[in-house]
């Protein structure tokens, strides 16, 4: 895997154009909502984004920058939302996130990082193979009898926040599967944590080890269809695992697949549900989404790059199959946010934000929040249970009167 | 920390303590060494985020009584840069409001932190535009009017500084002067004034011949869109198409035998007076920002389409209230490109812009300029007549091809563009050639460049610019310009006694 | 004070420097420069000094520097109405009359270079001949400078050919009150004008500073400008004007807007029935008398053109656009203003050149004539107007008697306000009566948001007690163009 000095091309050709922390120009449609990067927003210096972060990184590793006081709390406050990334590739070619997630790499290689808050992970996910660090036994524990097709070579991956924090997400999902006449299975012990929150701290000995063991799983189930509901496990399955070694199967969201069932007719809407809402498309499952291809070669001059690599642009991220969805519910009015599909702004649930900076993700969260109810919604929607965290909270703490869905809960009840 | 505590308390007290950083880590977005400098930036001692006029004339009254330099920003994209150790950097990205926008006097109020994604959508939605400067729609709107940026639709237009209204500015010696109607509490619709226009002291550029204080707030000029309220984007990044409806909006792309006949043609479809639009664009940088990547645009380019039609080229946008007035200017336009022998270029590159209007509107993938490395610099930059900028046309292979043989830049000639101002009254010229960021004499090649093109222009007579805004090039080259070094000096001591306003060598 | 034998000497050096018969001293000729139509009170000039070319103004200014004699420059032939060509401290008085080369005439690229005593009488008909026309002033005097005229950022008719203020004036020559000789952005250089190829049409520069704005708007304190580039305008070859009456004022400014919006219209401006009634009458006061009575208070006068190419239909669709406006607004363009048996060829032949006949129109009515006038918004001439005729109807003076002119600027986003108060200069209570309607109203508009942009005579005091900051700014700059303070002094904040 790439270490921070293969990046040295992108941070050596950042232009401090201003990209990475304003929507794409034509797609805002005032003077609010255009900024995207949510520490830039909140921080306001211009260091507090993806140009900052990758002008850090460079001169850490040019040793002109050293672990200062507030160095560590300024590389880790990012959620790693990846709208830096995918605004700056709108125009460059050049790969924002993956300095940043290698700077945090060697942060940690060099053993300042990551935040204590963090470090924890890697011990929990030892020991319980899932990052709250609850029974590795009961991580299945919701789900019901009779469910499950055995030896089906499509497996439902949950995940540890769906198991072990809200596990009605898991149970919405095998719901819509079962009524979509979808023929699955589960991982049960062996599905250990995707190992998102290890990656995106840059704790990769841990997160390879989580890697090596779910694709080993994989393999020897002879699965070829991966299907999640939880969008950091979606983008990290299609982010990280390639990195590692070439993906044996396919990797679906739940709306994927549904969608599916719906242009199929397999999937029948029955119950109207009167509400007016506004989706937000989570990070790894819309702009981080796309499939990572590996690349080795060299950067020629003129920013050619040979052999030509794919890059990740965000162009094909899961935007339309929860839209096409929701908009097939009776009764549901969707309006659209200002900053969307690729240029979504954060839940603030990233990047182990929540747990080294919940006032930061809270912050957030109520950033996105307000932006949501000045569509007039009344309800706010999502497809991943680190958003449903994230924005649950805003909720409570703030006393907001918008209410949030997980999109299998709104599906399951329309069914 | 090279600021004394005491000035940084200072400093601290007039912002408040989250909005000023001297600390390494926050500095080191503000002296990363961009590929299109020159020289390397000098770390600022602070960075310092006031929030309102008050702030900015207190913290420069600091400065005054101790001293210290200071230079104004809003986005990093522009041209200031910190050339003196112990220099601050006002950053004003939180005086970001949009305090009036009148649509029966057609103007917008505006303070620095107001980007051109904010400031567009608003007065689009409104039935009115305004001329963006070519930066991106990350950039500061009052930045490129102050400094008088230049922008694809000047023909109908004019050069954004002429669209300034009002001007409330801090001098470098913390007083705060309001010019024009503002001056008078007559409201923001003319910068001119009372007496002999003080706005003529206000050019945003940095440099020893610019930059005097910090402007905190203007009036611009807004004329009327004829688009929709909104534009109709389509698509996901980096596939926009942005298209309006061709009954009102359409958009031509001609090539010509010579570069006299495309300037025969501007110039008599200036005359009628007709087209939103209209310029001779950059052939190569076309190439770079209608593709998606590096590979691409070798692609593309490698493929000769663009040598062989856009060499001698013009883009035509027309734009109008009616079908009815469309079917005219067409047939106008359509009798001037058979006059003047111009035929259209291949379909799939008119095609381009007809489905990305954006380039006349925002221009929000300007920075794809940067895609090959990062490795770009414009020159020229000069005005005069239509007729006098190609001329000068004419004259950037005496000096250019030296550079293209020899593999410092990429073979592309002809990648300068003509922007006719005031229907075709006067023009813009800008050359811009892409070098290879990663050369290690890269540097050498910028400065080469800009001299040899400076002295090209000299040989002839040409104005195509003036002397760079550096004191040793304004004193070597002023007196060829009527002396303008030395009033500018003069001006400059007198508004900027200390010199502790935008220092540069 | 000089004695007569240092006016004897002063006229030995300057006979060194321009040919003996361009220097006049006598009293009749004095006398008439030592005061205009305006309340301004000057004093007699030493001396009258028409170089003929530019080194010799220079070679005059850098003697008055040595010398510390004030230099007062005129261009125009009189009647001078602004107290600027007034000496406020005796001098010399630099007529620039015998100036007057056309220097180039460019149909190509649209622009005209002159010198400062090049008149309109003379270069309208020269730009006609190369198919162009100039964005006139409303019915200059036949003897105005156009180079004055575009100095002092006088309103001129064609709103949506001015981008700014300044506009149409592009680049100029001018001698600094040090004696230097400067050339104003892209005129600057590289060399001298016979190496210079440049069309010298950008106004811009040279470098962060727009040197040429300095010297609009000051009467000739900043510097003496020997010659300056216009920009002109395609002559088109069909027109048609359009008279739009308006009861009250409060109706036009929306139409004002919407066509300068859309930009429909060439010429657009607004005359009430007395400036209106004054431009066209014939017989005085019978004419006048009638007309006033006869046209509508308000009438906006409008015009569409086409150009070369397809004229007609080009009329026709502005003409749609018009239509289309004024019905929007419930209102009526015509072609003609029967009740007053005015044609609009006969307007349209008026706007197209300077004042043809010997006594300017606004002299005609009582033989003098102060004007008030001031920038302001659109949205706000209204009310403007109804302030005026307020403080008029408390002082008594009928409103009637008031003349007034609104022209769009820059777009439609300013207007230029005039009110035109007439007077008979031989009577002196009513002398007495219009000054002092017209300082009063002038301090009211200026506390009520007017803004005086040109702070001519008595409303130097009013404006510039208001704004420190900018005359501290101003004298700085003064004192780098003019340290000897020998241009002009007195004028405006100097």
């Amino acid at each position: 895997m790439e270490t921070l000095k293969d990046y040295l091309y992108t941070m050596e050709s950042c232009n401090s154009c201003g990209q990475c922390r304003f929507i794409l120009g034509p797609l805002s449609k005032g003077k609010d909502y255009v900024e995207v990067c949510p520490i830039y927003s909140r921080f306001l210096f211009e260091s507090y984004s993806g140009q900052g972060l990758i002008n850090i990184a460079q001169e850490i590793l040019e040793g002109t920058l050293g672990y200062e006081e507030g160095l560590l709390e300024h590389i880790y406050s990012c959620t790693t939302c990846g709208a830096c990334d995918i605004n700056c590739k709108s125009v460059r070619d050049m790969e924002v996130m993956d300095t940043i997630l290698a700077l945090r790499a060697k942060c940690v290689e060099d053993g300042y990082g990551p935040l204590p808050a963090h470090k924890k992970y890697s011990s929990l996910v030892e020991k319980e193979h899932n990052i709250y660090g609850k029974d590795h036994d009961q991580r299945f524990d919701w789900l019901p009898e009779g469910t499950l097709t055995t030896n089906s070579d499509t497996v439902y991956f949950a995940g540890c926040t769906t198991s072990y924090l809200y596990p009605e997400i898991g149970i919405n999902t095998v719901r819509l599967l079962q009524a979509s006449d979808i023929k699955f299975d589960v991982l049960s012990a062996g599905e250990y944590c995707c190992g998102a929150p290890l990656w995106r701290t840059g704790q990769m000995a841990a997160a390879e080890k989580l890697v090596r063991h779910n694709l080993d799983m994989m393999k020897k189930r002879g699965i070829k269809t991966l299907v999640t509901s939880c969008a950091e496990c979606y983008g990290t399955f299609k982010g990280l695992y390639p990195r590692i070694e070439e993906l044996s199967f396919e990797v679906l969201h739940i709306t994927e697949l549904l969608r599916r069932s719906l242009q199929k007719g397999q999937l029948q809407f029955t119950n109207r549900l009167s509400m007016k809402a506004t989706y937000h498309d989570p990070c790894l499952l819309g702009r981080l989404s796309e499939l990572y291809i590996p690349w080795k070669g060299e950067i020629k001059a003129f920013g050619y790059h040979d052999p030509p690599k794919k890059f990740r642009r965000g162009t094909y991220g899961v935007y339309a199959a929860p839209r096409e969805i929701l908009k097939a519910i009776p009764g549901i009015e969707l309006v659209e946010m200002t900053r969307r599909a690729e240029n979504a702004f954060c839940c603030g649930g990233g990047g182990g934000v929540p747990d080294a900076f919940p006032e930061l993700s809270l912050w957030i969260a109520s950033e996105r929040l307000g932006e949501a109810a000045s569509t007039g919604a009344e309800a706010i929607i999502s497809a991943c249970p680190f958003c449903k965290s994230s924005f649950e909270k805003a909720i409570i703490a703030k006393q907001n009167p918008l209410h949030y869905y997980d999109i299998t809960e709104l599906i399951a009840r329309a069914i | 920390m090279s600021l004394p505590g005491y000035i940084y308390k200072m400093l601290e007290n007039v912002v408040g303590p989250e909005n000023i950083s001297d600390s390494p880590h926050i500095l080191a977005a503000y002296r990363h060494f961009s590929p299109q400098a020159v020289h390397r930036p000098v770390s600022p001692a602070a960075v310092i985020l006031p929030g309102s006029t008050e702030e900015v004339q207190n913290l420069i009254r600091i400065c005054n009584r101790y001293h210290i330099k200071y230079i104004p920003e809003v986005s990093l994209f522009g041209m200031s840069a910190v050339a003196f150790p112990d220099t601050v950097i006002i950053n004003l990205r939180r005086m970001n409001r949009i305090l009036e926008i009148n649509e029966v006097d057609r103007y917008a109020v505006i303070e620095p932190g107001v980007r051109h994604v904010q400031l567009k959508p608003e007065v689009l939605k409104r039935g009115l535009n305004y001329p963006t400067a070519s930066v991106g729609p990350s950039c500061s709107v009052l930045a490129n009017f102050v400094a008088s940026g230049d922008h694809h639709v000047q023909h109908s237009f004019s050069r954004v500084s002429r669209y300034l209204l009002g001007i409330e500015w801090v001098l470098p010696t913390g007083e705060i002067l309001r010019v024009g109607s503002p001056a008078l509490g007559a409201g923001w619709f003319c910068a001119d004034g009372p007496g002999p226009a003080l706005r003529g002291l206000v050019r945003g550029w940095n440099g020893w011949g610019g930059g005097l204080g910090i402007v905190t707030r203007i009036a611009i000029g807004l004329d009327a869109w004829k688009g929709p309220p909104t534009l109709p984007v389509e698509g996901h990044s980096p596939q926009y198409q942005i298209r309006l409806p061709r009954e009102c909006h359409r958009v031509h792309i001609f090539k010509f035998p010579s570069l006299d006949r495309v300037r025969d043609a501007m110039l008599e479809i200036g005359k009628a007076e007709i087209g939103f639009a209209v310029l001779k664009f950059f052939y190569a940088t076309e190439a770079v920002l209608y593709t998606e990547s590096a590979n691409d645009f070798w692609e593309l380019w490698n493929s000769g389409l663009y040598q062989k039609e856009l060499p001698q080229a013009l883009w035509v946008y027309l734009a109008t209230w009616t079908p009815e007035e469309m079917e005219y200017e067409e047939r106008v336009l359509s009798d001037i490109i058979r006059e003047t022998g111009g035929e259209p270029v291949e379909e799939s590159i008119r095609k381009k812009y007809e489905e990305n209007m954006d380039f006349f509107i925002m221009v929000s993938f300007l920075q794809r300029t940067l895609k090959l490395g990062g490795g770009w610099s414009p020159t020229k930059l000069g005005g005069d007549s239509v007729h006098h900028m190609f001329e000068v046309a004419k004259s950037i292979p005496e000096f250019l091809s030296e550079f293209i043989d020899k593999g410092l830049i990429l073979n592309a000639p002809h990648n300068f563009q003509i922007i006719p101002m005031e229907y075709g009254h006067m023009a813009h010229i800008e050359l811009l050639y892409f070098y290879d960021r990663t050369a290690p004499d890269r540097r050498k090649v910028q400065m080469d460049i800009s001299q040899k093109s400076l002295e090209t222009d000299i040989r002839h007579g040409f104005h195509a610019a003036t002397p760079a805004h550096g004191r040793a090039m304004m004193e070597k080259y002023g007196p060829l310009w009527s002396n303008f070094h030395l009033w500018a000096a003069k001006i400059r001591a007198a508004f900027n006694p200390q010199e502790i306003s935008n220092p540069t060598s | 004070m000089s004695m007569p034998e240092d006016i004897a000497d002063f006229k030995k050096v300057l006979a060194s420097i321009v040919k003996p018969e361009n220097i006049l001293d006598d009293a009749v000729h004095l006398e008439k420069y030592s005061r205009d139509c305006s309340f301004v009170a000057g004093s007699r000039p030493l001396l009258l000094v028409y170089p003929e070319t530019g080194d010799e103004v220079k070679r005059i200014v850098i003697w008055a520097g040595e010398t510390g004699i004030p230099l007062v420059p005129v261009s125009s032939g009189p009647p001078h109405f602004h107290g600027d060509t007034v000496p406020s401290q005796s001098g010399i008085v630099v007529d620039f009359s015998k100036m007057r080369r056309i220097l180039k005439i460019d149909p190509i690229n649209r622009y005209a270079r002159v010198e400062p005593g090049v008149t309109y009488a003379e270069l309208v008909p020269e730009v006609r001949k190369h198919g162009l026309r100039l964005n006139l002033p409303l019915l200059p005097r036949d003897s105005k400078s156009v180079v004055t005229s575009r100095l002092e950022r006088e309103p001129v008719l064609i709103p949506k050919y001015q981008y700014d203020y300044t506009d149409p004036l592009l680049t100029l020559e001018v001698v600094y009150g040090t004696g230097d000789v400067f050339r104003t952005g892209s005129a600057s250089g590289p060399g001298d004008l016979d190496h210079l190829k440049s069309d010298m049409v950008n106004p811009w520069g040279p470098g962060s500073v727009d040197y040429y704005r300095f010297l609009t708007g000051a009467q000739g304190t900043m510097g003496l400008v020997t010659w300056a580039t216009i920009k002109t305008e395609v002559l088109p070859s069909l027109q048609k004007l359009f008279f739009i009456p308006v009861t009250d004022a409060v109706g036009f400014p929306p139409l004002l807007a919407a066509l300068l919006r859309q930009r429909v219209v060439d010429e657009c401006l607004v005359l009430n029935n007395v400036n209106l009634a004054a431009i066209l009458a014939e017989n005085w006061p019978e004419d006048y008398l009638e007309l006033k009575k006869s046209l509508p208070p308000w009438t906006v006068i409008t015009c569409v053109a086409g150009y070369q190419r397809y004229p007609e239909e080009r009329v026709a669709i502005q003409e749609k656009y018009l239509l289309n406006i004024c019905r929007s607004l419930n209102l009526r363009e015509q072609l003609d203003l029967p009740a007053a048996g005015i044609r609009g060829s006969t307007v349209l032949e008026l706007l197209s050149g300077s004042w043809k006949k010997k006594t300017y129109w606004k002299q005609c009515f009582k033989g003098a004539c102060h004007d008030i006038f001031f920038l302001a918004p659109l949205s706000r001439v209204a009310d403007f107007i109804n302030l005026v005729q307020k403080i008029a109807a408390r002082l008594r003076y009928p409103e009637e008697d008031i003349g007034c002119y609104i022209q769009p600027m820059v777009q439609g986003r300013g207007c230029h306000c005039e009110f035109n108060l007439f007077c008979d200069e031989s009577n002196p209570d009513e002398v007495a009566k219009v000054k002092r309607l017209f300082m009063e109203t002038s301090e009211v508009l200026i506390q009520n948001g007017a803004f005086f942009s040109r702070p001519y005579g008595p409303w130097a005091e009013m404006v510039f007690s208001r704004y420190t900051e900018g005359v501290i700014a101003l004298k700085k700059l003064k004192n780098i163009f003019d340290p000897h303070e020998i241009l002009n002094p007195g004028k405006l904040c100097f």
